[in-house]
């Protein structure tokens, strides 16, 4: 395989103290490049690691980021540094006076890119650099090649390093159990290792490992009995990784729903422009991001932190806009807040559209919310993890609001009796005018979460609203412990159903159970108690 | 005998109105030539015909709501099935001329390798099979919903929210191409409709005469039973329910009648939709939809059926105009005409009628005194 | 000198030209009420605007260029436009208010297969023509429609082609996702169809479908990823459509699958879907489209400069449905020019044949079965959100309207010129009308 012949180039010619420059080599293998075909690229890296040139792996790392620039008239071909000046890929001498404008950059496709990764990944086995190490060691494990089990022994015996020694160690057992060969003790070994490991490949790996057409029947037996092993575990690991997925997507209907829990729950408006407000959320963020990115772009990995409070303030004055305008005439009428707040959302659709046109808005991901972890068997992402944790901070923020503060208690005290209230010197218009600020500002937030997730378009709000309302009614209006149970427990039901039913189905389910459930408990899982319930 | 009483002189020129428009329309679309002063374009026609259905939906909607206080945000869910038992019946006409020429199934279910037709097509080819299904299906699931959400006394914003969940559930049901009617596509390309091309200019008058007759006799259906001793329960039912309760009426059975045959009228409008907008698709199940459905009620005045048609025919009419003449902006307009209508005319455009008219006339203020708002929540208390 | 001299020459000759225009223009200037509808019929608001709204800009600038030429034989085009909303019987209701009430000569409109099923029995019934420019599913072809789209051969097939050479990786093992309606149905039952004859085993294929703007995708992705650690080269085909495209790569993203290990070739992402998501952790995904805006042509050049002067907005991307939009509008120029006449049936029949040039530095040809010849390209989404092309045909692909890997309709072929005049002949039967 010609990635093997790679890396045992590479191996070389680092190990070389000094290899003799060869000129004429390193222009052929360069001029490669200059074709602009993907067939001649690929002839052209074999040909630059096989000419040993002392700039090939800073040629290779440029081709990987799309770096490498040539000149179709002169067919020379440059890379550019981080900084942007070029240096001369035959030499590695700064070549200044080229210019870049006249340059065209060498083409990629996904044969290249893992051609150039292998070869790159087996560099990295040996790098001083222990993530590198460790990188190389995962690579090495997911594509396992009898031929470079020289390159992993050798990197074997110089680790020191406990946790790249054992990624190595499980890259050999990858690389013996798919190979059909070796010795039974060595094979044994193999799928030890593997069972250890547990997941998928390893299961994968196991099966190769019986399946070989020399296996002896120890080596099968063992790798059977590893297989049904690895499975168990890994069934186990999937109804908690359904539950986390479930958790995950359940913080999000309770985020989504938090809000409209105070505007329709609390204050009993059915807020159908409760949707527009995420909406308004999410738009928030994408301004905010590109103010920050043209503005101040050392600040732009903050840009979605800063984006929660603008978001809630905008989204909250806009709130307490329609409040003042037209919810305050309909208390008492609650069905016509539905018709008005129905008008409300068409109109902030659309002036969204008119305003930002109907395209998707891109928000970017700060790095902190990017990629995945493992937890054992488990892979969260980080994104998702940090919508959770965001989810559960806001809803104990405004238990604290509404428990804890002279504001919460006069919106209670509103809620339950606004003539008494009022009479205790409240002024119960200011605030109705806040506790649906703080609704629509919550609904804002949800927006900075939700933009990480989906689409920042005018329809946001539209494939959310009918989800809250499912929630808020389950969970008992009016009971914001409620909404939480009904939106996790919601969440956790879809992801366990999706497996079996498909995602379609899944949510079927769901609305009938939420529909016959309601013929159960008429007032939601958490029923208001007492008079109050029936005036 | 006592029509006075029953439909009022409104409800008279209302039924005078669509009797002659059943009559005239056709006539004016058919007998006078193009470019007359006179002659009612088939365009024109459709629309009309169009909106006359969407009355007819507004009619039933008011009559649960208006008249029984039941807030169904899954009115839309009756009108398509009515609509699909249509739409079945039509495909079913197509029979060899579709792009496959295959005789016993439908297009779609050929390039979805359908070898049979499913059970749940059986019998469509009888046109009044379909009709009956175009009633019965819609009834019989408002009457077992109903049955269970009445009985458990699911009342208020739940039940409204419940009957969306219907008919969310619905949709997203009908949205699958293993459902068998069709998937996102719908149902489309009719051919026949009793014999006679759906796109001739006579069926089309034929269809328009139909949906005036329909929606006089569904007006004449829901005014009788408002006007009956059943439907001054009903009305008690929704101004104070568990009075209603205590005094020994059995409200569970009231609503759930009121209930299934709202939902037999919506589905007979949807089955005279379908023919004349030519497709219908499980975008009709939107939730969007049925929420547009109570707005029309709410524009033109709940609690007065005239109303409710009214207001149907208007907002839709409005749509129409400001989509052709102000397409950028008219949701800007349909927008706030939900805003004002609900902040400056409460009881809608009938209910601003009536204070005009009793202004300048003294006496009685309005001929039906408007519902008091009822209570759809409970009195929330705040965690 | 020199220079000067040739440029004063080319000067003095586009002014004579310009000259000779206007005298020649003169009598035939657009008189008052001379004027030809042409109805734009495109969502403008609802959840299909995202999509839409471009294709009636790029309407309104090519009516607006053709009338800055001089309009089509000798009269102003008005563009006519109004906003079905995304709502499928109001597409219809539209139509016929387009044809009846306004009188247009064409109309060029349409995104969902739904909204093209509306409004068919209303061209047919007032015998007018649409052009429908969105890459479909093929399975139709009738004498009103024109289908400047791909149909599933023109796209989806050398998707699956490149995907399987060695250049794009020998993909062995599939995952076809989309969304559950008609388009990636009956794609991905092509697709079955075609892969089983490559060899493909049964189990090597994983068909998924997902409702209408899917949002959460972990557990989908996440299977995706099982599957494709099964050892062999896996690859996804994507009909996904366009809303549930973005929450789709940052579940990709956020799960570390990266374009090397699972590419995903998607059918319904263009530039215009890419400017609203982060590019970066999508490099290497591929897109299969019959024209990118990257490409490097003298046309598409000055299109995309013309498009930035009409919409004052030099970062307003182009797509694929644009440029089928540019290629259907200069084709009925042409052929009203050929006819003489906007009347729908001499232009119907004028259209076939008609040759015009493609963004792309071709011509495309409107074909006897209505479809027009493409080229067909794949590009990989580069971190600037443009795509890059890996591959490409090398000459037009002719569209296959009934597709052979299909059972009910490998015998059919559409052919609208007399005699034949069908839209569904049996080739076995010798007979219009499908098969059976």
């Amino acid at each position: 395989m010609p990635r093997t012949a790679i890396v045992a180039a590479l191996l070389a010619l680092l190990c070389a103290a000094a290899a003799p420059a060869h000129a004429a080599p390193v222009d052929d293998a360069l001029a490669h490049f200059t074709a602009d075909k993907f067939p001649e690229t690929d002839r052209g890296i074999d040909e630059l690691v096989a000419s040993g040139a002392p700039t090939a792996p800073a040629v290779l790392g440029a081709l990987g980021d799309g770096r490498l620039l040539f000149d179709p008239g002169s067919h020379r071909v440059y890379y550019a540094e981080a900084s942007g000046a070029l240096d001369d890929a035959a030499t590695g001498a700064r070549a200044d006076g080229v210019a870049q404008g006249a340059l065209k950059k060498v083409r990629l496709n996904n044969g290249i890119r893992s051609k150039l990764a292998a070869a790159l990944g087996g560099l990295d086995l040996l790098s001083p650099d222990r993530a590198k190490r460790l990188a190389a060691a995962d690579t090495a494990f997911h594509t396992p090649d009898p031929k470079s089990l020289a390159a992993i022994d050798a990197a074997l015996g110089r680790e020191t390093d406990p946790a790249a020694k054992a990624a190595l160690l499980q890259a050999r057992a990858a690389v013996v159990a798919t190979s059909g060969a070796g010795p039974e003790a060595d094979r044994l070994g193999a799928i030890a290792t593997l069972t250890a490991r547990g997941d998928g490949d390893a299961l994968n790996y196991v099966n190769q490992a019986a399946a070989a057409p020399d296996a002896s029947p120890a080596v099968k037996n063992a790798a059977s009995a590893a297989a049904s092993s690895i499975r168990f575990t890994l069934s186990l690991w999937q109804a908690l990784q359904n539950a986390w997925y479930g958790l995950s997507l359940g913080s999000v209907l309770l985020l989504a729903a938090i809000g409209l829990a105070i505007t329709f729950g609390v204050m009993g408006v059915i807020n159908m422009a409760h949707g527009e407000m995420v909406m308004i959320g999410a738009y928030t963020t994408y301004l905010l991001q590109d103010l920050v990115a043209a503005h101040a772009p050392a600040w732009s990995e903050a840009s979605l932190p800063i984006a929660v409070p603008a978001a809630f303030l905008v989204a909250g004055a806009i709130g307490v806009g329609i409040e003042r305008t037209v919810i305050r005439f309909l208390y008492g009428r609650p069905l016509e807040t539905l018709l008005a707040t129905w008008g409300v959302s068409l109109i902030l659709q659309q002036a969204v559209r008119t305003a930002f046109g109907p395209d998707n808005r891109p928000v970017s991901a700060p790095r902190f919310m990017a990629g995945s972890f493992h937890l054992g068997g488990l892979e969260i992402t980080a994104g998702r993890m940090w919508i959770v944790v965001f989810t559960l901070a806001v809803f104990a923020a405004l238990q604290v609001v509404l428990r804890a503060t002279p504001f919460g208690l006069r919106m209670r005290a509103v809620t339950q009796n606004r003539r008494m209230a009022s009479a205790m010197g409240i002024s119960t218009g200011r605030i109705d005018a806040l506790a649906f600020g703080l609704g629509s500002g919550i609904a804002g937030i949800a927006g900075v979460a939700l933009s990480q997730i989906d689409n920042v378009s005018p329809n946001l709000g539209q494939s959310y609203i009918i989800d809250s309302f499912m929630v808020v009614v389950f969970g008992g209006v009016g009971n914001l412990w409620g909404t939480l149970v009904a939106a996790l427990g919601l969440g956790i039901a879809d992801k366990f159903l999706e497996p079996f039913a498909g995602a379609v189905l899944a949510k079927i389910a769901i609305l009938v159970f939420i529909v016959l459930f309601i013929q159960k408990r008429p007032r939601g899982l958490f029923a208001l108690k007492g008079r109050a319930v029936e005036a | 005998m006592q029509n006075h009483r029953t439909f009022g002189p409104r409800g008279l020129v209302f039924l005078a109105v669509l009797l002659a428009a059943a009559a005239l329309v056709p006539a004016s679309s058919l007998l006078t030539p193009a470019g007359s002063a006179l002659h009612l374009s088939t365009y024109a026609v459709t629309l009309v015909g169009k909106y006359l259905c969407y009355a007819l939906l507004a009619l039933s909607l008011d009559l649960v709501w208006g008249y029984c206080g039941i807030l169904c945000l899954g009115q839309g869910a009756f009108f398509a099935l009515g609509g699909y038992a249509m739409g079945m019946y039509l495909m079913r006409q197509i029979g060899a001329r579709g792009s496959y020429a295959n005789p016993d199934l439908p297009d779609f279910m050929v390039f979805l390798n359908y070898h049979s037709l499913p059970w749940t097509w059986w019998g469509f080819s009888s046109f009044p099979y379909a009709v009956l299904m175009a009633l019965a299906v819609p009834g019989a699931l408002a009457l077992v919903f109903g049955y269970f959400a009445f009985r458990s006394r699911v009342t208020g914003v739940y039940l409204s929210i419940i009957t969306q969940a219907l008919t969310y559930a619905l949709l997203l049901a009908f949205f699958r191409n293993e459902m068998g009617f069709g998937g996102n596509n719908g149902l489309t390309d009719f051919k026949d409709i009793l014999g006679h091309d759906v796109r001739s200019d006579g069926t089309r008058a034929a269809l328009f005469a139909t949906s005036c007759v329909a929606l006089a006799l569904g007006y004449v259906v829901a005014a009788a039973v408002t006007g009956s001793k059943f439907g001054q329960v009903t009305v008690a039912i929704r101004d104070a329910e568990s009075r209603v309760r205590f005094l020994g009426y059995r409200v569970e059975h009231y609503k759930t009648l009121v209930f299934t045959l709202s939902a037999m009228m919506a589905g007979m409008a949807g089955a005279l939709y379908v023919p004349q907008v030519g497709i219908i698709n499980p975008g009709e199940f939107a939730p969007a939809n049925s929420i547009e459905a109570v707005i029309w009620v709410a524009v033109g005045g709940r609690g007065t059926l005239v109303g409710a048609a009214l207001g149907a025919v208007l907002v839709n009419w409005g749509k129409t105009y400001f989509t052709g003449a102000f397409p950028e902006y008219w949701l800007f307009l349909l927008g706030g005409l939900f805003v004002l209508v609900t902040l400056f005319l409460p009881q809608g455009i009938l209910g601003l009628v009536d204070r005009l008219t009793a202004r300048r006339r003294p006496g009685p203020p309005a001929e039906r005194p408007v519902a008091p708002e009822e209570q759809v929540l409970p009195r929330p208390v705040a965690e | 000198m020199d220079r000067f001299a040739m440029n004063r020459r080319q000067a003095l000759l586009g002014a004579s030209a310009l000259a000779a225009t206007a005298t020649l223009g003169a009598p035939r200037a657009f008189a008052a009420g001379e004027t030809v509808k042409v109805g734009v019929l495109h969502s403008l608001s609802g959840t299909m605007a995202i999509s839409e709204t471009t294709l009636k800009d790029v309407m309104l600038m090519l009516i607006d260029e053709q009338n800055k030429k001089g309009g089509v034989l000798g009269q102003k085009l008005e563009a006519v436009v109004v906003d079905p909303a995304s709502n499928w019987p109001l597409f219809a209701e539209k139509a016929r208010g387009l044809i009846s009430q306004d009188k247009v000569a064409a109309c060029f409109g349409c995104w969902t297969s739904v909204s093209r099923k509306s409004v068919l029995p209303v061209f047919k019934e007032l015998d007018n023509i649409l052009f429908y420019p969105v890459q479909y599913e093929g399975e139709e072809c009738e004498r009103n429609v024109f289908y400047t789209g791909a149909a599933p051969n023109q796209q989806a097939i050398p998707a699956v082609d490149y995907l399987m050479s060695a250049d794009g990786g020998a993909v062995k093992r599939w995952v076809l996702a989309g969304t559950d309606y008609v388009y990636p149905r009956t794609t991905n039952k092509i697709l079955e169809a075609y892969l089983k004859l490559k060899g493909v085993a049964a189990e090597d294929i994983m068909i998924n479908y997902t409702p209408f703007g899917q949002s959460d995708w972990q557990t989908i992705v996440s299977d995706i990823k099982k599957f494709g650690s099964a050892g062999k080269k896996t690859a996804v085909v994507s009909t996904i459509n366009g809303d549930a495209n973005v929450p789709f790569y940052k579940e990709l993203g956020n799960q570390n699958i990266k374009a090397t290990d699972i590419p995903v070739v998607a059918f319904s992402v263009g530039e215009e879907e890419l400017a609203g998501m982060d590019t970066k952790p999508l490099v290497g995904h591929l897109t299969a489209w019959n024209y990118f805006e990257s490409i490097d042509t003298p046309e598409n050049k000055s299109f995309i400069d013309r498009w930035h002067a009409f919409t004052k907005n030099p970062k307003r991307t182009t797509n694929d449905p644009m440029e089928a939009h540019y290629i259907g509008f200069n084709a009925w120029v042409k052929a009203v020019e050929k006819a003489g006449t906007f009347k729908a049936d001499p232009v119907i029949d004028a259209l076939i044949g008609v040759s015009v040039p493609n963004l792309s530095g071709g011509f495309s040809t409107v074909m006897p079965n209505h479809h027009i010849t493409k080229p067909v390209y794949i590009g990989e989404i580069g971190a600037d959100g443009q795509m890059n092309t890996v591959w490409q045909t090398p000459g037009l692909v002719v569209a296959q309207e009934w597709s052979p890997y299909l059972e009910g309709s490998k015998d059919l072929i559409g052919d609208w010129r007399k005699p034949m005049s069908c839209g569904n002949y049996n080739v076995k039967l010798g007979k219009c009308g499908g098969a059976a």
